[in-house]
């Protein structure tokens, strides 16, 4: 769009997002800092007819907009220009080679749709496949350290607004996981697997809370559990968030052998 | 388990426009009391506003001294939301702190407000406050504990996009509303328009609300009304790592940088405000990073110097006209009846929510069915204060899409 009077500073790319069988393609120059979902939104809010995709947080904690960005999965409002113009791995766990560039210089950075889902439209996929293992009633909470903190004041609601549902004790936060299902779409596991982000969740749960230790390790022993997992590690390398299902997936091994 | 006892059905049909907070608790409010619900949202759901929110679950202790009413409703839905939605919400509590000698005689109205609204606000020894979170700046002069928590902003709306869908909603990401039939004075159907298809589609209806926040006046031209809404874009910085579990929010007026939200790894410092004409494609000033790492040094020595995870805005929806930068609008909400005396013949059959805030999405909603039972003769009292919502998983583990491209 601009091959002239583009700030020095600034980075041409060649966006080609799938669409259908096809790309649709669209150059920008792009701020260092801007992020691939920025530049999106830029065309799409700019009247340029873009491939529909999944956004929503913007920081990286709704887990929608993972997106196969050159090879690899990530989230598309945490990958910067800056980022795409460096050397990165192509495929999860390849090794850092320097971007591809057109004729004209500019860095091309393809869009596609996380792999196992179905597609909506554009690269906006239906991440059924990441919530389907994960066990009903799994809490999303855990016990954040206190870290020599005193303990927090009592709530004085505290027994009103209680469900009745398991809860931490102590400070609570999250789970790391955000449910992107970066890990599911790189896993190379082509056989029915509950999947990493699932069993993550399962060993989480299992660590949390010993009562239901039993039931979490039935559900890693099954066919679809632990087995199918060939230790590729794709889930580990493209988590966001350093959840690293593969060590869950260990763990829920070690487990099982101690049973 | 979610096994709510919804009223029989009315045999009406509504359709929600937006897919946001507002529109998943309407979707939710209104199966509950006997309605057919489609809703369409033209991008993903949660894609506007919704899901760009720092994620403060506000006791009202912000609102307290301007509003004493919206900070009253606010600490009732903080308590409904935490009861019904409780994995969704991490409640550590939080802390408005004094830094300047005008903020620390700011202290006893702001507590005395509190007290007013029913938010159990208490002042407590600085020390006491940096016992609980020793991030707090050790320079400040005065701490009042309040019950803010912090939510997820995307599942908490999507907890209720699962309990609509379970009892028959109709939820349809990436449909973009782009007309109406308006027959005989009254709106008969909404035109619809699946993402990147050409193929129109008819969705009949008795009623149409339009949840569409900071898209409420697009919206509204769509169907012949001037609907007041300012969108009001603000910048957000997440860095990484938790500096308190606790929310630390300035002891003062609302004003821009003035609140530390923990979550899940993250802090968020919000928030700035500006006014715009189209809240599409909000992109966050870059001047507003410093000064928010500034602010938040303030309330959080050392809040700078932690990596920068993610820069980003949000439009909010002020209802109402915008002078300057919008702080002077309420944050309340309201229900426009389109066929209101006074506005354009031939639009009756159709609301707009505008204003309004996150916290409050599921009083906005029964604000808005209660409207919709009004102007369709339906006796059904709101039951969404009643069931724990299902999980957020539950919507995307669910079989059937109803999506763009059926």
């Amino acid at each position: 769009m601009s091959d002239t009077g583009s700030p020095a500073a600034s980075i041409p790319l060649l966006l080609r997002v799938r669409n259908g069988g096809g790309y649709a393609e669209f150059r920008v120059d792009a701020e260092p800092g801007r992020t691939v979902l920025d530049l999106l939104e830029r065309l799409r809010s700019g009247g340029r007819s873009v491939p529909a995709y999944r956004h929503s947080c913007h920081h990286g904690s709704c887990g929608t907009c993972g997106a196969v960005i050159n090879g690899v999965e990530a989230l598309m409002c945490l990958t910067k220009a800056a980022d795409l113009a460096e050397p990165r791995a192509r495929l999860p766990g390849g090794p850092a080679l320097p971007p591809e560039r057109d004729d004209g210089g500019a860095v091309v950075v393809t869009l596609e749709p996380l792999s196992k889902m179905t597609i909506v439209s554009g690269i906006a996929v239906e991440p059924g496949p990441v919530f389907a293992g994960i066990p009903d009633g799994a809490s999303y909470l855990r016990t954040e350290s206190a870290e020599g903190r005193a303990d927090l004041p009592l709530d004085p609601d505290g027994a009103a607004v209680h469900s009745g549902a398991w809860r931490p004790d102590g400070r609570t936060r999250f789970e790391a996981c955000i449910e992107c299902g970066l890990c599911v779409s790189a896993c190379p596991v082509a056989v029915p697997f509950i999947g990493p982000a699932a069993l993550a969740a399962v060993n989480r749960e299992r660590e949390k809370r010993p009562e239901l230790a039993t039931a979490m390790l039935a559900v890693a022993a099954a066919p679809d559990g632990v087995g199918p997992c060939g230790r590729h590690l794709a889930c580990s390398r493209v988590c966001p968030q350093a959840v690293f299902p593969g060590k869950h997936i260990q763990l829920l091994r070690n487990a099982l052998a101690r049973q | 388990m979610f096994d709510p006892s919804p009223a029989p059905a009315t045999g009406a049909r509504v359709c929600v426009i937006g897919g946001g907070g507002t529109g998943a608790a309407l979707a939710y409010d209104l199966c509950l009391r006997g309605f057919s619900v489609t809703l369409l949202e033209k991008g993903e759901l949660t894609s506007g506003t919704t899901g760009r929110h720092h994620g403060q679950l506000h006791s009202g202790a912000r609102y307290a001294v301007g509003d004493r009413a919206i900070a009253r409703e606010c600490m009732e839905e903080t308590l409904i939301l935490r009861r019904i939605a409780p994995d969704a919400v991490e409640y550590n509590g939080g802390v408005f702190v004094a830094v300047s000698d005008d903020e620390a005689d700011y202290a006893p109205a702001f507590t005395a407000a509190c007290l007013e609204a029913g938010i159990p606000a208490r002042e407590v020894p600085v020390a006491e406050a940096r016992s609980w979170e020793p991030a707090i700046n050790p320079a400040a002069r005065r701490a009042v504990w309040v019950p803010d928590g912090a939510f997820d902003a995307f599942r908490v709306p999507l907890a209720f996009f699962a309990a609509a869908r379970a009892l028959g909603a109709v939820i349809r990401p990436f449909v973009e509303a782009i007309g109406f039939d308006v027959t005989g004075g009254r709106v008969r159907a909404v035109i619809a328009r699946p993402y990147g298809s050409a193929g129109d589609e008819r969705i009949e209806c008795d009623y149409v609300v339009s949840a569409t926040g900071a898209w409420a006046g697009a919206v509204g031209r769509l169907a012949g009304l001037d609907v007041p809404i300012t969108p009001a874009p603000g910048t957000m910085v997440a860095v990484r790592g938790r500096v308190s579990d606790m929310v630390v929010s300035r002891l003062a007026p609302p004003g821009d940088g003035d609140i530390v939200v923990p979550q899940r790894g993250l802090s968020i410092i919000g928030t700035t405000q500006r006014v715009v004409d189209d809240p599409d494609g909000i992109l966050p000033n870059d001047d507003d990073v410093a000064f928010l790492l500034g602010r938040a040094d303030e309330l959080c020595p050392g809040f700078s110097k932690r990596p920068i995870h993610a820069v980003w805005a949000a439009a909010r929806p002020l209802a109402g006209r915008a002078a300057g930068d919008g702080r002077s609008i309420s944050r309340d909400f309201m229900v426009l009846d389109h066929a209101a005396p006074g506005s354009p013949p031939g639009s009756s059959g159709m609301a707009t929510l505008i204003g309004g805030k996150a916290t409050v999405l599921r009083a906005m909603a029964e604000k808005a069915a209660d409207h919709v039972c009004m102007a369709l003769g339906v006796g059904e009292a709101c039951r969404t204060r009643d069931y724990v919502l299902p999980s957020w998983r539950e919507y995307y583990a669910a079989r059937h899409y109803s999506g763009g491209e059926r």
